[in-house]
């Protein structure tokens, strides 16, 4: 329904926006005990959330939409960077102006490929899909640490859930090439989010390129199920969706926790540099093992909450590629290798992430002198936490329970169980895992002893330096030195730059510039050069119109 | 009375592999020596060294954190239950249902994850240094195995180890194109995994080129037996997985007690023909510098590729 004013607002609710309800309400809550209870700013952004995902008609959901952008830019313009460091928020204003450009035609004009294409620019651009994606890593590390989450977390996936509203229930007419390119856009999105993630050194940037993985990978599915659903393949449709709808669900959880951790540090340590880091596990035991939490959530490892959507992911690909042609065949098998490579590389960044910034040595003196979080940041992460339990070890349920989504998006969807227990897992893992320390302490020499470090052969460390020489720990950069001697390098250049920088950013800029100067050089016309255009404009406008009437 | 059997024969199999991966290590490195004309340390040597690990009193570096001891217990335990869910000499094991290829994927993986964290543990360099190789190889062995992943489930039409070793050794099923590349990629992918020639030297002692051993510098007593018995389980796992997987012959079914010593025996042959082969290909080729490897597994990837390639050719001709 469009809407039109005059006629009131329609708001409404249904399975879909039950569900995007539930993913914002838990990080929502984390963030307003967190730190931003009293700011009406944050408060709006809320409203403008909810209020774009309980509209029932077009106008109602840009207004949502708009209120979102409008109040979470202000809030990163208020944000803990440097104060004189306008520039996040700028790029910023600007996707946000260049996304409502996009969308607001998209959802006016009749259905049909044109508003399609209009839509995926507009609220994938809000999304963070890749190739309009450079803007995330620098506006969402820039506010504090729980707008962060939630603008991570749950403004994301509000521009995903207007994808998700146009393409599947609004848009009837669904062709199979929208779904290719969200595909594409989605695989796209995956490999340089967790290249990007790897090769970063802020905690917080780091966070925000794994968010643009993640989306890159709900992209894939959501593009594999509009895929199948134009090609009429219900039951490839309704994996794919599981598989988007629980990673979005997922991500919506360990992410906001991993941003409110790093807040945290960056509270007890004054930097999230993470080779300035080290050895935070002493310090903030508690904080440390949340992140370990929300860290393998990033990760996709089996028995955290990211893992069941990965699974699903995969196994749809690999259905994918038995259904289609040729062409899609060949696209899937690269496909499952290119969501190889991007777990591997998540694994990488979530392993370094801890083991650099947790475990280790401390870099800085202020690293070494980290005290636990406060207490309100550790409840807030703690009620997020709770809810990664059931979906990391009970993903079965939590699937069931978003099944009348999945047949909002797809009317003959067939549910199929999930092909995963990781409860059962969980139980023989911690089976053997007690057998191996019962049988140790049964048959092993009991007790153990505190000694020097080996470290590599180096003598004890001078009184001044009570945790050893920093630099001869690894740090977060040599760390991802081979990576990015092979991946970073071939793919992004030896200075590396973000394609989406270089190839998008970059050449607006420069055409920014050069509008700017030809306007500069109009305004400053002499009379006799204005004289002339008026006659120029003149003469070609009589050509015109001659040459027209003599045809 | 078919349950009974299968929980019988997965306990059967559970201590069969727990048994005997400390012993394929010893069979596959006294063989090496034989190969180089040494004698060779006895076969029950990595008994011997587990029993003399565990019974030192391990020392702790000051600079661990507390989750120091947790580390070798989640790699352990991780690769444990991939050990479970691998069927060595029978089909239709009680833990058929959870042995997806992703899973066994995903909880490698974990296992990896333990391990690196375990490198980085006490903040020196070698163990960063291991760390971060091992995660350049991990990228590019995840890739390559879940390229074979999707090939082996298009041909069997079924995710689980269970299913596709059953539809190799029941269906009919030709020598193909496909499933040569995609054997070529997984042994590629095994050899990186458990960190053999020519990526890892599991016999080198220079730190400079270590990768495995490099993480484990700091560990000693019980820790370190767990990490080295884990490590020769995981060889053990590899053998297993590629020999269902390929070489399904004589696997017995969990129903039909009466096929399982011939089961059990040709599992034995296999294990003995991988470690021969295992030894011989490790005294014909030198180990890569660390940057060739991403290339030697990038050929996986593509052979994957090509494999797939292959594979829907052969579908269209055939059909």
């Amino acid at each position: 329904m469009v809407g039109l004013p005059g006629q009131g607002m329609h708001l409404g609710i249904d399975p879909l926006s039950a569900l995007f309800l539930c993913l914002l309400a838990p990080q929502v809550l984390a963030a307003a005990i967190a730190m931003e209870r009293k700011s009406v700013t944050f408060w709006m952004f809320v409203l403008g959330m909810v209020l774009a995902l309980l509209a029932a008609d077009a106008f109602a959901l840009i207004l949502g939409f708009e209120l979102m952008s409008a109040a979470s830019w202000l809030l990163v313009l208020r944000g803990d960077r440097q104060p004189g460091d306008r520039r996040p928020a700028t790029l910023y204003a600007g996707t946000a102006l260049f996304s409502a450009a996009c969308l607001i035609p998209a959802v006016f004009l009749p259905a049909g490929s044109v508003a399609f294409g209009l839509l995926l620019l507009g609220a994938g651009a809000k999304a963070g899909l890749a190739p309009l994606h450079s803007w995330l890593p620098r506006a969402h590390p820039a506010p504090s640490a729980a707008v962060s989450a939630v603008m991570s977390g749950g403004m994301v996936k509000v521009a995903l859930y207007v994808i998700i509203r146009y393409g599947f229930v609004v848009f009837a007419a669904i062709q199979p090439w929208w779904g290719v390119a969200l595909m594409l856009a989605g695989a796209a999105s995956v490999l340089i989010g967790s290249l990007g993630a790897m090769l970063e050194v802020e905690l917080k940037t780091v966070l925000a390129w794994s968010t643009v993985e993640h989306v890159g990978l709900i992209a894939v599915g959501l593009g594999i199920a509009l895929h199948a659903r134009a090609l009429d393949d219900p039951v490839l449709a309704s994996v794919a969706l599981q598989a988007a709808l629980l990673g979005a669900l997922a991500h919506g959880v360990f992410k906001p926790l991993l941003f409110l951790g790093a807040g945290a540090v960056k509270q007890a340590t004054g930097t999230t540099s993470l080779d300035g880091l080290g050895g935070l596990m002493r310090g903030m035991p508690r904080l440390g093992m949340l992140m370990l939490l929300g860290a393998a959530g990033m990760a996709a490892l089996p028995l955290g909450p990211g893992f069941a959507a990965e699974f699903l992911l995969l196994h749809a690909v690999i259905a994918a590629a038995g259904a289609g042609a040729v062409i899609a065949w060949i696209g899937f098998t690269a496909l499952a290798a290119v969501l190889g490579l991007s777990a591997g590389l998540a694994l990488a960044a979530a392993v370094r992430m801890i083991g650099i910034g947790f475990l280790g040595r401390p870099r800085t003196l202020r690293a070494a002198a980290a005290e636990e979080a406060g207490r309100l940041n550790l409840i807030a992460m703690a009620v997020l936490a709770v809810c990664c339990v059931p979906l990391a070890l009970t993903p079965g349920w939590v699937l069931r329970a978003i099944q009348p989504a999945i047949l909002l998006l797809v009317p003959d969807a067939l549910p199929q169980p999930l092909a995963y227990a990781p409860l059962q897992l969980a139980i023989l893992m911690v089976l053997l895992a007690a057998a191996a320390f019962f049988g140790l302490r049964r048959w092993g020499a009991r007790g153990e002893r505190e000694a020097l470090s080996w470290n590599g052969g180096f003598g004890k460390p001078p009184v001044w330096l009570p945790f050893g020489d920093p630099v001869t720990q690894p740090s977060a950069t040599g760390f991802a030195e081979p990576v990015r001697r092979v991946l970073g390098v071939p793919l992004l250049g030896r200075m590396p730059m973000d394609p989406g920088e270089t190839y998008i950013l970059a050449p607006l800029s420069r055409m920014h510039l050069r509008l700017t100067r030809l306007a500069e050089w109009l305004r400053r016309a002499t009379i006799r050069q204005r004289l002339a255009f008026v006659f120029a404009a003149l003469v070609i406008f009589l050509l015109a119109l001659g040459l027209g009437q003599n045809a | 009375m078919l349950l009974v059997l299968r929980c019988l024969v997965t306990v059967l199999h559970g201590a069969l592999m727990f048994a005997l991966a400390p012993l394929l290590l010893g069979v596959v490195t006294k063989i090496r020596a034989r190969l180089l004309g040494r004698r060779g340390a006895p076969v029950v040597q990595p008994y011997r060294d587990l029993w003399k690990l565990i019974h030192k009193i391990p020392l702790i570096p000051e600079t661990a954190t507390e989750l120091y001891k947790i580390w070798p217990f989640v790699s352990f335990a991780a690769v444990a239950v991939v050990a479970l869910l691998v069927p060595g000499f029978t089909l239709g094991l009680a833990t058929a249902g959870q042995s997806d290829l992703v899973t066994i994927i995903g909880l490698l993986a974990l296992s990896r994850a333990a391990v690196m964290l375990a490198g980085l543990e006490t903040g020196f360099g070698f163990g960063g240094a291991g760390a971060a190789r091992e995660a350049l190889f991990g990228i590019f062995s995840e890739a390559a195995a879940l390229g074979v992943v999707l090939i082996l489930v298009l041909i069997a039409g079924d995710p689980t180890v269970d299913g596709i070793a059953a539809f190799f050794r029941f269906g009919q099923v030709g020598i193909s194109v496909s499933l040569g590349f995609a054997l070529a990629a997984i042994l590629a992918v095994a050899l990186t995994e458990t960190g053999r020639i020519p990526v890892d030297n599991p016999a080198g002692h220079l730190e400079l080129g270590m990768v495995h051993e490099a993480m484990l510098l700091e560990y000693s007593g019980r820790y370190l037996a767990l990490f080295n018995y884990t490590a020769g389980l995981r060889l053990m796992i590899w053998f297993s997985l590629i020999g269902t997987v390929f070489f399904p012959y004589r696997m017995a079914q969990a129903g039909d007690i009466t096929g399982w010593p011939l089961g059990l025996a040709a599992w034995l042959v296999k294990l003995g023909g991988f470690a021969v082969a295992l030894a011989l290909f490790e005294v014909s080729t030198a180990k890569m510098r660390i940057f060739r490897v991403p290339e030697f597994l990038g050929v996986a990837i593509l052979l994957g590729l090509l494999a797939a390639i292959f594979l829907f050719v052969a579908g269209r001709l055939g059909g």
